[in-house]
């Protein structure tokens, strides 16, 4: 039986960390845009945004292994600025996981965009607010729940992410094997007390998350009740 | 008569097919259910429409990992065989009371109908020299695809042959484990890992065929990886079972799993 797998847990957190923070400071402006936009393309923004949800995550990683790896240009050139390849690293991991979540972050900020009042915003911008204030100071603050829906989902979505980084990852301690995959490899190994115990600690973190999320939202909604 | 209320046609029509739908599957033979190793994927679907030639029995076969496959069988799959990669799942069965060789109380040991064989597999076009043993202890060698040594039949004869050669701790950090054979083939394919130990069945696939060449590793370095199957003992189809054991012990299908990657035990 073996103990808690600490380094991977802190692993996990790590790459849904980075991977959470590159995702909103693409996501963000991909919502507004979607949102402020005009334009048939930016529907075809949006369907891209949203498809590596259709993608069995084993075959979205197969898909980045054979893209980053050194047969295509585009593999050999990332090695080339990293002085590795992306493969089997920590920073292959982060690109799978941002291509992998990005419906996760994109999709709560456009529809929580999307509900901002259409008269606050012309009001805005009839002051003068451009893209960027608006964003800033009515976007966020009126759409804070999905604002920080965009986080935990992408947050949590990281953290349990098994198929992408099976493929991407190689199964490389301190570097790319995370929760999750620890977790499978004790099921897989008829460990069920230790996968029981990895499990915990994942629903554990998740419900916390979950809550902290909800009882933020419902803390605002009753604000607006009094 | 004529003038009387009329019964909509689309319920005469459900209660006609009603039975037939209660009935249709008692009609049919079930088929025989195989829970099969995933190394066995690429040869096993011409050997089953060979068995139902000469038998009349159908068969369907799911491939998984065996450690897969197990969990299942563990927990009520509907399997009437299990072929394994190797002995240590189907002992683990048989020592559970869910699988017997033969029959009830006739459960000494899974039948071994092949042997695995490993090798090892690079891209033609690779920057390291042709697979050989010196491939494993050159310096040019960065990354290795092995198949997950905990489970996988391949990965631990994988790591049994590199500590026989005494180089498991030198490459280690050098390692990938991939989740299966398949998959620690794909590592190499797509030139991720520059060589990988993986099986025979595997690397004489029409596209890994075409893409690399292999070395067959030296049998003294590793245990035999020996494929064992089971008769899974709630099975509802044991004669039927047994005629597919029969069968792959048959001097003609051990020929065609030679041509395949594996030896042949008979």
């Amino acid at each position: 039986m073996s103990a808690m797998d600490w380094q991977a847990f802190a692993l996990s957190l790590r790459l849904a960390g980075v991977t959470t923070a590159i995702l909103l400071a693409i996501a963000v402006p991909l919502a507004a845009l979607i949102v402020l936009g005009r334009g048939r393309w930016l529907a075809a923004v949006e369907a891209l945004s949203t498809l590596p949800m259709v993608l069995p995550p084993t075959v979205l990683g197969f898909f980045l292994l054979v893209l980053l790896g050194p047969r295509t240009a585009f593999g050999r050139g990332i090695a080339a600025v990293l002085g590795h390849p992306l493969a089997f690293s920590f920073d292959g991991l982060v690109v799978g996981s941002v291509i992998y979540s990005l419906p996760f972050a994109v999709q709560p900020l456009v529809a929580g965009f999307a509900s901002v009042d259409t008269a606050l915003v012309e009001a805005a911008r009839l002051l003068g607010a451009g893209p960027v204030r608006l964003v800033s100071s009515i976007f966020i603050p009126v759409a804070r729940r999905s604002f920080l829906a965009a986080i935990v989902l992408s947050f949590l979505h990281t953290v349990g992410e098994f198929g992408v980084v099976l493929m991407l990852g190689g199964d490389i301690p301190g570097a790319t094997r995370t929760l999750s995959i620890v977790l499978y490899d004790q099921v897989e190994s008829f460990d069920y007390a230790a996968a029981n115990r990895t499990a915990a600690v994942l629903l554990g973190l998740s419900v916390l998350a979950l809550a902290a999320i909800y009882s933020t939202s419902r803390k605002r909604g009753s604000e607006q009740r009094a | 008569m004529d003038g009387g209320p009329r019964t909509p046609v689309p319920k005469q029509l459900f209660a006609a097919l009603l039975p037939l739908l209660v009935l249709a599957p008692l009609g049919a033979q079930a088929p025989l259910r195989v829970a099969a190793a995933a190394d066995l994927e690429p040869l096993l679907p011409p050997i089953l429409s060979q068995f139902e030639r000469a038998t009349g029995i159908h068969a369907e076969a799911t491939y998984q990992s065996s450690a897969t496959l197990t969990a299942q069988i563990e927990n009520g799959a509907p399997f009437d065989v299990f072929l394994s990669a190797d002995l240590s799942f189907p002992k683990r069965l048989i020592e559970a009371g869910l699988a017997g060789a033969a029959g009830p109380g006739d459960s000494a040991a899974p039948i071994t109908y092949a042997r695995g064989t490993l090798v090892l597999w690079e891209r033609k076009d690779s920057h390291l020299l042709p697979p050989s043993l010196d491939v494993l202890r050159s310096p040019a060698l960065n990354r290795l695809a092995i198949a997950n040594p905990e489970r996988a039949p391949y990965g631990r004869a994988a790591v049994a042959a590199l500590k026989s050669m005494k180089l498991y701790d030198r490459l280690k950090p050098r390692l990938v484990t991939a989740e299966n054979i398949a998959q620690a083939a794909q590592f190499v394919d797509s030139a991720n890992a520059d060589a990988g130990l993986i099986s025979l069945t595997s690397a004489l696939t029409p596209t890994l065929f075409a893409d690399g060449s292999y070395f067959v590793m030296p049998r003294d370095l590793y245990p035999p990886i020996e494929q064992g199957a089971v008769i899974i003992s709630k099975t509802g189809q044991r004669a039927a079972a047994r005629k597919l054991l029969d069968f792959l012990l048959s001097p003609a299908v051990q020929a065609e799993l030679a041509k395949s990657g594996l030896t042949p035990v008979r």
